[in-house]
Parts: structure tokens; sequence; C-alpha cells
């Protein structure tokens, strides 16, 4: 019994701590995009290549998606493999919800 | 003598070859560079575009929309978004270079030109048309 109420103490200590861990930060978030994702995806990921998507005003949860298959490999793309691994998770989240801050770029509208 | 009309008649032919080979690689060019670029000539039409989203907007057209299976998220916006982007993404939906189960399904049942009609909407709806 005691043992199990440890393990639950502990696995809830976890969890609160992976969530901090967890939180993005768009402050973070914009210098990484400044550092390795303006180039193509433009200032706040409105890009003007039709060669790559627009991010700004996206979900964060699909972008931080997007990210992490392109990092496992579950979404091909040779240019965005190359980025995505060198990004942490905590970069990733950043990401995710800098891009997702910036003034609309899409639109579920149409 | 002799020697002389020879290689007069030896020479056109060889000319004449080279000028064909170059005639046919000429020839051969335009569609050379159709099958590199991949595909011919598709098309979208927007208007067309718009009467095929019956199958995109019960998820796309919805703010905030979240696919359940394999993964919870929430479904891109796809409004505004570049044309060549979407269409690549429904053509490797198709092909199976995305996986998405339902994405994968839904793009089978498309043709090319279906794609590029999609593709060619939603790149002009959204953000850019006032009142919608």
């Amino acid at each position: 019994m005691r043992a199990n109420r440890l393990l639950i103490a502990a696995a809830v200590a976890l969890s609160c701590g992976a969530t901090e861990a967890g939180a993005a930060d768009i402050a973070a978030g914009q210098a990484k995009a400044a550092e390795v994702c303006e180039t193509c995806h433009g200032a706040g990921g409105n890009s003007t290549s039709q060669d790559f998507p627009k991010l700004g005003g996206q979900y964060p949860d699909y972008l931080a998606k997007a990210l992490r298959d392109y990092k496992s490999g579950d979404r091909k793309n040779p240019i965005m493999a190359g980025f995505a691994k060198t990004l942490s998770k905590q970069d990733i989240d950043n990401l995710a919800a800098y891009y997702a801050a910036q003034p609309a770029a899409v639109s579920f509208k149409h | 003598m002799p020697p002389q009309p020879s290689r007069r008649r030896r020479k056109p032919p060889e000319m004449n070859r080279t000028m064909l080979v170059a005639a046919l690689l000429t020839a051969a060019l335009p569609a050379a560079v159709a099958v590199a670029q991949g595909a011919g000539p598709v098309v979208g039409d927007p208007a067309k575009g718009r009467n095929k989203t019956q199958m995109c907007s019960g998820c796309h057209g919805i703010d905030g929309w979240r696919t359940a299976y394999p993964e919870v998220y929430t479904v891109p916006k796809l409004g505004n978004q570049h044309e060549a982007y979407l269409l690549k993404a429904l053509q490797e939906y198709k092909n199976g270079e995305r996986t998405h189960p339902s994405m994968r399904a839904i793009a089978a049942s498309l043709s090319d030109q279906d794609m590029a009609d999609l593709a060619a909407y939603y790149a002009q709806s959204g953000l850019k048309t006032a009142g919608k």
C-alpha cells in the first residue's frame, strides 16, 4: 500500500514537472524561428514562396505534430527532416506557440 | 579527281546525321521537361474546387476541429494557404508519403483534376475573400 502511494506521488510529481517543462515559451520560439525557420517560411510565418507553407496563425498542436513527425520520419521531407532533427521537444513546443500567436496567414474559413 | 567528289559526297551525310540528332533532341526537349515537371498541365479551377469541398469542410471548415485517430490534434487551417503546398499535400496523401488514414482515404478518391481544383480553391479562400 505504502509503495503504491509512493508510486502515485512520484507519478503526480513527475507529471507536474513534465507540464512545467512543456510550457511553451513564445519569446524563445521567436528566437529559434529567426534562427532556423524564417529564411523559408517568412517573417511571422507568412511565407511568400509557393514551396513553403504559411505557418502564421496555424493551430499550435498541428504545427507541433508536423515537427514531431518530420523529426521521427513519419512525415517525409528531406529539408524539414534536417531541421526538425536539430529541435528539442521544448523547441518544438516553443515554435508551435510562436507561430500560432502570429497574425493569421491561414484561415479555417473558406 | 575522283577522291574529291567522293569526299564531298561523304561529308553531307555526316552533317545530316548531326543535324538530325540535334533536331531530335530539340524536339524531345519540351517533352522531357514536361516529364521532369511531373504530370501534364493540370490547371486548378477554384470555382470547381468550391463544389468539391463537401468531404473537406466537415473537419477543415470548423474552427478548432480535432481529429481523433490515430492521434488527437487540431486539423490544419487551409484557407489562404499556398496552392502548390496544398496540392503537394493531397498528392502525398494519395501516394502514401503522408499517412493520416482519413486523409489517405479521401485523397485516394480524388482525381488529379479534383486535387488541383481544391488546391486552387483553398488558396484563394479564407482571408482574401471579404465577407466570408
